[in-house]
């Protein structure tokens, strides 16, 4: 049985060496002679320190931190191009790196064979890309340019030749810098839908960027590095929030009332607060089979399951449910007083279930507080964030609510063909989520 | 050896980035391949008027033929490795951004330098018909042994290319010193002159020392002599072919770690 870890560090420290003047060669020749390359202080900028940390398998895990902070020299030594100075590195499955796209490729040769000998030097066979050949090129949308020389190309054509490749490598590890930034609005729109289906499909995403909404978006933790320090780690909503504070003096997208507390070690633990004399004993999300879940595919049957216990019987209480997007915004917010049910009595262990026949959400992470008050608002539990909650989808709509809908044509519109395997959107992905659910889930 | 297995789990990349070196290096070049047997050529022109009508009495017949058996294995050598010494920093962005085997840049530098000399090896051929033609020599069944020789050479080169394309990224002025001691090489070779025509003493204990001496007598003897180069002389290139790439894998290990830092 394989560990079930995707990338573990251990005490990693990188130290760059300054070259000054007239030491190459004794740089040489002590290189050539000693095993070891022991530098002097003087001579070294450390550029990470000390940082542990473990990423599971298939999760989504972002890194943040401000330019010189070590975030590329940690991708680069989690992808091997770098040698630690000390500590120690485990990588745990096939590993692609987008540190820089088509960095491989040589001008004077036409796209098709640099489509070649890229996707050899990421490690496939010319099977492999033979196998992938017309995938890479669709993606890549470079069309009649194919057989032309790469100088020619545009720069987003250039790009989206080495995004095209890379991603295609069917890696288990993929790790991207900052490459997010480049191309256009359509191109990095299809760049992160296509991260997120290789997240669904189980997938370990280590990125590294400066766009903190990808990292709320996309990741399910996300580590601050500071001076080649690990600041923070945990929940990616906290880590950035604490990351914007500290970067400018104020948080950056206030909290609703209950701020939450500064404390970013224990950020990946949901909130909760109240008087405890009914508690929220367990929430779960699950499918019609009564199965828990973590991850679904949009447009699915969903149940949130409140398994409740009373310490002290009530005859003034509401349960109510809130669905924040990744980004803190509030998709919906109800509870049963607004909804019209007048309380009577609770005095005995109960189970409220909040039935929806279809979660209409494009693709995202979301999070989900449940909660039971009085009527004025005295919390008995309050459970911010007791559920996280990855939908999946293969239709790249964007937006956070998904109406039902289809499309209809009349008079002189046709299309060639419809795309069968998006049309099976639901099943499809329920399935493959029930695949990555189990490594995802932890505690 | 690690890395001889490393080199060998890399060979589809390799031979594509081999190929890829060679087509763009002549993509858009009107006589393509050609241009690799420009300077062997026009050298074979000089050295062939200089000999004959100015040194006469130096000259073994035909001569030509001599020099040109001669210069091929030194051009690719000489340029192998001197190009090998900035493969590596050449390819600064696969080596820093790409999980690349560093080892096989320059590696595609010698094979692409290899196919460079196989290509001119049937003009050689060419060259020995014609001369035998004119019955001014007789060609031997030694030339067969061709390909055992250039194995040799190539795994001689391949040494010394892994050697210098590694150190060459710490110390950089290493470029400079082989481009200089080529030159020098050319003619402490015996590659315009028969070894055993050779007076001088100081020369000599030159001859003896440069590793390629063997090399091209070795090709002088079985496509120009039409006999079997003599044992002493194989010991020796089997000896240097193997010690090159000792010492090649040897130094590209110690150094292979510190390279994506020091490009």
């Amino acid at each position: 049985m394989a560990p079930d870890f995707a990338i573990s560090l251990e005490n990693v420290s990188k130290t760059y060496r300054l070259w000054g003047r007239g030491s190459q060669f004794a740089t040489l020749k002590s290189a050539l002679l000693k095993r070891d390359l022991k530098l002097t202080p003087e001579q070294s900028v450390p550029a990470l320190k000390d940082v542990s940390f473990t990423i599971d398998r298939g999760e989504a895990f972002g890194v943040i931190g401000r330019n010189g902070s070590g975030k590329s020299t940690l991708l680069k030594l989690v992808s091997g191009i770098l040698k630690p100075s000390s500590g120690r590195i485990a990588v745990n499955g096939r590993i692609a790196a987008l540190i820089e796209l088509g960095a491989g490729f040589h001008p004077e040769i036409t796209g098709r064979e640099n489509i070649y000998i890229n996707g050899i030097m990421l490690g496939l066979t010319r099977r492999d890309i033979d196998e992938r050949f017309d995938r890479i090129v669709e993606f890549a949308g470079i069309g009649e340019f194919l057989d032309q020389p790469v100088k020619t190309y545009s720069s987003g054509m250039y790009v989206r030749l080495g995004f095209a490749v890379a991603v295609h490598v069917d890696p288990d590890i993929l790790l991207i810098d900052e490459v997010l930034a480049v191309g256009d609005e359509e191109f990095s729109a299809r760049c992160i839908a296509k991260i997120q289906e290789m997240k669904f499909r189980g997938v370990t995403l280590m990125f590294v960027t400066h766009q903190l909404d990808q990292v709320r978006n996309l990741c399910d933790r996300a580590v601050w590095l500071d001076h080649g320090m690990l600041e923070a780690i945990g929940d990616p909503m906290r880590v950035v929030d604490s990351y914007l504070q500290e970067v400018s003096g104020t948080p950056a997208s206030p909290p609703a009332e209950q701020a939450p507390s500064p404390a970013p070690e224990s950020s990946t633990e949901e909130e909760r607060w109240g008087s405890g004399e009914i508690l929220l004993k367990h929430v779960a999300l699950t499918d019609h089979q009564g199965r828990e879940l973590v991850a679904i595919g949009a447009g699915t049957p969903v149940t949130i399951d409140i398994d409740v216990e009373v310490r002290a019987p009530q005859e003034d209480f509401v349960f109510g449910l809130g669905i924040y997007h990744a980004d803190g915004s509030c998709v919906y917010g109800t509870n049963t007083d607004v909804e019209g049910y007048a309380p009577q009595l609770l005095d005995a262990n109960a189970r409220i279930r909040f039935v929806m026949p279809s979660l209409d959400l494009v693709a995202g992470t979301y999070r989900i507080d449940a909660a039971v008050h009085t009527r004025n608002g005295r919390a008995f539990d309050y459970r911010r964030g007791v559920l996280r909650v990855v939908v999946g989808s293969r239709v790249h709509d964007v937006g956070v609510y998904r109406p039902k809908h289809e499309w209809k044509f009349e008079g002189g519109v046709a299309f060639k063909s419809i795309d069968t395997l998006r049309q099976n959107v639901p099943s499809q992905i329920a399935e493959a989520m029930k695949e990555v659910e189990k490594p995802k889930r932890r505690k | 050896m690690t890395n001889s297995s490393n080199l060998l789990r890399h060979r589809q990349l390799i031979s594509a980035l081999t190929a890829r070196d060679l087509k763009a290096r002549y993509r858009g070049s009107i006589l393509g391949y050609f241009w690799s047997l420009a300077n062997p050529l026009l050298l074979l022109a000089v050295y062939t008027i200089v000999f004959t009508k100015f040194f006469p009495q130096q000259v073994v017949q035909p001569y030509p033929l001599f020099l040109f058996s001669g210069i091929l294995p030194w051009t690719f050598f000489a340029a192998a490795v001197l190009e090998s010494t900035s493969s590596i920093s050449a390819n600064a962005a696969l080596i820093k951004k790409v999980m690349f085997p560093a080892e096989a840049l320059p590696i595609v530098v010698v094979l692409s330098h290899l196919v460079h000399f196989a290509l001119a090896v049937p003009i050689l051929l060419a060259a020995v018909g014609a001369f035998a033609a004119l019955g001014k020599f007789t060609p031997g069944m030694s030339i067969l042994f061709a390909p055992v020789l250039m194995l040799l050479q190539t795994l001689f080169v391949a040494g010394v290319a892994l050697t210098v394309s590694s150190a060459s990224v710490l110390f950089r002025d290493l470029r400079d010193i082989i481009a200089n001691l080529m030159q020098l090489g050319f003619f402490v070779t015996p590659i315009i002159y028969l070894i055993d025509n050779v007076q001088s003493r100081v020369l000599r204990a030159m001859l003896r020392v440069n590793p390629m001496t063997p090399f091209v007598v070795a090709y002088q003897d079985i496509f120009f002599f039409g006999r079997m180069p003599n044992t002493s002389d194989m010991v020796l290139i089997v000896a240097y072919a193997a010690g090159s790439l000792f010492v090649g894998f040897f130094v590209f290990d110690r150094l292979r770690d510190t390279l994506a830092e020091a490009i």
